[in-house]
């Protein structure tokens, strides 16, 4: 549900980085914002943490220009993993055009995991989503930590659900590129469709990606 | 766009913010004055689309022109005519760190509000949902309580049919011993009254002979019938019948005691009276090897209901008489306490064993044979020296008797 302001010339497109808590969104935006180098790169705004933890949500604001002169606007948005802050997470969540479920790799979070994922299936659904359609990508993070579930394990139990699969470590910056790549392969089509970005804006998906992730 | 759109997009904390709205939490004066002292006089501040928001309205001719953006875009223009580039670029950023301030502030604010709204919503919801629920205890408790009722009913009506069945029994029992002891006398006056009959007669065949005036054949005739026995033996007979009759009146008397059982009025009355008259009804219960001793001590009168009260002091005679047998000693003593009169009811029977001891005032507990008690008699007893004020105490050894004293204090009847 990408936001088009016709009149300035504007597309945003919201994409929300969920997950549970110290699983490592705001680090994935961190990153981001290091090692991208879109034509609009706007500053980190976070909003208000404690012991390292988000409370209300992080921003990271990127743009580039079409050759048709309309100015796409991403919006990447982090949600406050805590249990208790749900109604934020909601509200984040809320007109998301793409999701990344950002899951730690470590054993002993499994349970956290998929505590997160039903939530954000039940959230999803809340606030007028549609789970099946709604653009998701999956990274497992913390990929350095030791007693961390394999990767075949994860491939495995994850084999029967369409959503890409992504390894990263978000602290050195290994995985976060391709994770936002993946997932703006999956926006693509669906802003396509809408918008007509290869008909009337001559952004292909490939050009799509590169505007912001890079070549 | 249309208006209502417009109005949806306003509502969410994630959209974007107009210069005006940045500015709106400051006062406009103090920004302006600290510009111009900065700048110079030749400025304006321009909203996105072109609206000047602070500084000169007309056009600024060669005017120097720095964007002030926020996240990725601008959202208004800093115009300067006069000041050199750097000094105008530095002012804008200036104006960018307050716009930043004011869009985090404006952003965690309506993401505040959103929360609070969705929260009040579901509030709302839990609220009508408690409502529905509170309404449906209630009727669930006038339900409950309005059945509670009609069990309390209908258990008091067994409990008035048993007590009457009870009272019945008790009753039934008197009947029995009145009865004989009536029959008794009732035999003997009937023979007697027989006996007078001829002897009667015996006066009447002499009754020609005396009016004759032949006082040889009335000498004979007095020694042939054995007129001087006859005499004796009508006065006697007459004496008897007398004393048949005066104890068939006395037990009438006694009996009277009984049928104001059900009287509610209470009389002032002496208890001894009432021991009195329950151990004559049940003189004829009492078998002959079975010694029944009455130490009735100098009491004070008591208001009470007496009716009530011989049922009591009857029911534990009965007892004791049933667990004495043939051969035993029931005592009923009557002592005056401390603002209180005791009724001690002993006997040397059978006693009650010490498992029982506990259950024997419970409703329908008996040790006797079907049909031979209602397992209510204690109970009753016990309930009507309570309604009096006072308490029934039962001391027993098997083998040994029981002791049972009544305790009905003088003031014990509180209106």
């Amino acid at each position: 549900m990408a936001d088009y302001d016709e009149e300035n010339g504007r597309l945003t497109v919201k994409l929300v980085y969920y997950g549970p808590a110290m699983s490592g969104k705001t680090t994935n935006l961190m990153r981001l914002h290091d090692l991208l180098n879109p034509q609009l790169k706007g500053e980190i705004m976070t909003l208000e943490t404690q012991n390292d933890r988000t409370l209300f949500f992080d921003l990271l604001p990127l743009g580039f220009r079409t050759p048709s002169g309309l100015l796409v606007k991403f919006k990447l948005f982090t949600v406050p993993g805590q249990v208790a802050h749900d109604a934020t997470r909601k509200a984040v969540l809320s007109r998301a055009d793409g999701v990344v479920f950002v899951a730690d790799s470590q054993r002993s979070q499994g349970l956290n995991n998929s505590e997160a994922f039903q939530n954000l299936a039940d959230n999803i659904g809340r606030v007028g989503l549609d789970f099946d359609t709604l653009p998701l990508v999956i990274q497992f993070n913390k990929r350095d930590l030791p007693d961390i579930y394999s990767e075949d394990e994860l491939r495995e139990r994850w084999a029967k659900m369409h959503w890409p699969l992504l390894f990263a470590v978000a602290l050195i910056g290994e995985g976060v590129q391709e994770t936002l790549r993946a997932l703006m392969a999956q926006v693509y089509p669906v802003l396509d469709r809408q918008y007509g970005l290869q008909a009337r804006h001559g952004m292909g998906r490939e050009e799509f990606a590169a505007a912001i992730v890079g070549a | 766009m249309s208006g209502h759109d417009m109005q949806a997009r306003n509502d969410h904390f994630d959209r974007d913010f107009t210069l005006t709205e940045l500015l709106a939490g400051m006062s406009r004066e103090k920004l302006a004055r600290s510009l111009e002292v900065l700048l110079g006089p030749g400025f304006r501040l321009l909203s996105a689309t072109g609206e000047v928001l602070l500084g000169t309205a007309e056009p600024l001719p060669a005017a120097c022109r720095c964007e002030l953006r926020l996240d990725i875009e601008p959202v208004g223009y800093l115009e300067d005519s006069a000041a050199a580039q750097p000094q105008v670029q530095a002012c804008a950023h200036l104006i960018e760190l307050v716009m930043k301030s004011a869009a985090r502030y404006l952003m965690a604010s309506h993401l505040h509000e959103e929360n609070v709204n969705e929260s009040y919503q579901r509030l709302l919801l839990q609220h009508e949902a408690l409502l529905k629920s509170e309404l449906r205890y209630k009727q669930l408790a006038e339900e409950l309580e309005a059945r509670v009722q009609a069990q309390v009913k209908t258990i008091k009506q067994a409990e008035r049919q048993l007590y009457q069945a009870e009272k019945m029994a008790s009753v039934g029992q008197l009947a029995a011993g009145v009865a004989h002891e009536i029959n008794n006398p009732m035999g003997f006056i009937r023979s007697n009254l027989g006996t007078a009959k001829a002897y009667v007669q015996s006066f009447s065949r002499l009754a020609p002979l005396v009016k004759s005036g032949a006082c040889y054949q009335l000498a004979a005739a007095w020694k042939a019938d054995d007129m001087d026995f006859v005499l004796e033996d009508f006065a006697s007979l007459l004496d008897e019948s007398i004393t048949g009759a005066d104890r068939v009146a006395r037990i009438v008397a006694d009996l009277k005691g009984f049928s104001n059982i059900d009287r509610t009025e209470e009389e002032v009355i002496n208890i001894n009276d009432c021991i009195t008259s329950v151990c004559n009804v049940a003189a004829s219960r009492i078998p002959p090897g079975v010694h029944l001793v009455t130490e009735l001590e100098q009491i004070p009168p008591l208001r009470c209901r007496p009716g009530h009260l011989n049922q009591v002091f009857l029911n534990l005679l009965l007892n004791a008489v049933q667990a004495v047998g043939e051969q035993g000693e029931i005592r009923m003593r009557t002592e005056s306490g401390e603002g209180e009169i005791l009724v001690h009811v002993t006997d040397t029977g059978a006693g009650i064993t010490e498992e029982n001891l506990p259950r024997i005032f419970e409703p329908f507990f008996t040790t006797r044979e079907v049909g031979q008690g209602t397992g209510l008699g204690l109970t009753v007893s016990r309930d009507i020296a309570q309604a009096h004020g006072g308490v029934m105490e039962v001391e027993s050894r098997e083998g040994a008797g029981s002791h049972f004293t009544v305790h009905l204090p003088l003031d014990g009847r509180k209106h």
